[in-house]
């Protein structure tokens, strides 16, 4: 078990999957930090040894910006486009597609569950 | 694709040139613009713009968040009112 980043404990997957379990690391960012720090891809989480794990955790901490801080920096993002009271805020307010989808039909991800438009509004 | 980095973002020339005098001259006039495609720029913050939303002109005052936005996207084009609510279509017969 391998604690990086505060609470992500990936298991006995290989390195470079265990460390997408973390937010705001995906597959092209884990095999970019593994190879910076010189870890093997295809190791797997359980077989790291301390020094490598200290290394990942460390380069992670210095130069990623990941979970509580990459959240809190989301949600400022779209705070921010909602006081400045510009179109794509607007459109995060109401909860409807910012990027310009048709909401004629689909749209479903953003607006939820049919019907249900009025109670979240409320 | 963005736009090259070398161009400089994109503003309407007669508009830019209105927004350096009204930043020179101190006043609070408000400039009308029909350019919507324009970016906001830095020298803009602090004053008011009228843009047009092909009807009417609404007036945008720009603080230093809308830095890099087009001023469209504070002139809304569409009007949308909601749909009528079922009790109100009943009365209407």
């Amino acid at each position: 078990m391998a604690r990086i980043a505060g609470i992500e404990i990936p298991n006995n997957k290989r390195a470079e999957i265990g460390l997408t379990y973390i937010f705001g690391i995906g597959r092209s960012k884990s095999k970019a930090i593994l190879e910076k720090v010189k870890v093997d891809i295809n190791k797997k989480v359980k077989q790291l040894s301390t020094d490598e794990v200290t290394r990942i955790r460390k380069y992670i901490e210095s130069e990623e910006i990941v979970e509580g801080d990459l959240k809190k920096s989301l949600s400022q993002d779209i705070k921010r486009l909602m006081e400045i009271n510009c179109y794509r805020g607007r459109r995060h307010q109401r909860g409807l597609p910012v990027r310009g989808q048709r909401t004629k039909t689909n749209a479903r991800t953003r607006k939820g569950p049919r019907g249900s438009m009025i109670k979240k509004k409320k | 694709m963005g736009r090259s980095i070398k161009k400089g973002v994109y503003i309407e020339e007669k508009l830019f040139k209105k927004v350096l005098a009204a930043k020179n001259a101190q006043k609070r006039e408000v400039i009308k613009t029909w350019s919507r495609r324009s970016t906001v720029i830095p020298e803009m913050v602090g004053l008011t713009l009228a843009v047009h939303n092909g009807k009417k002109f609404i007036p945008v005052f720009v603080s230093e968040n809308m830095v890099g936005c087009k001023l469209g996207e504070f002139s809304l084009t569409r009007n949308y009112r909601g749909h009528t609510s079922k009790d109100k279509r009943g009365k209407g017969k």
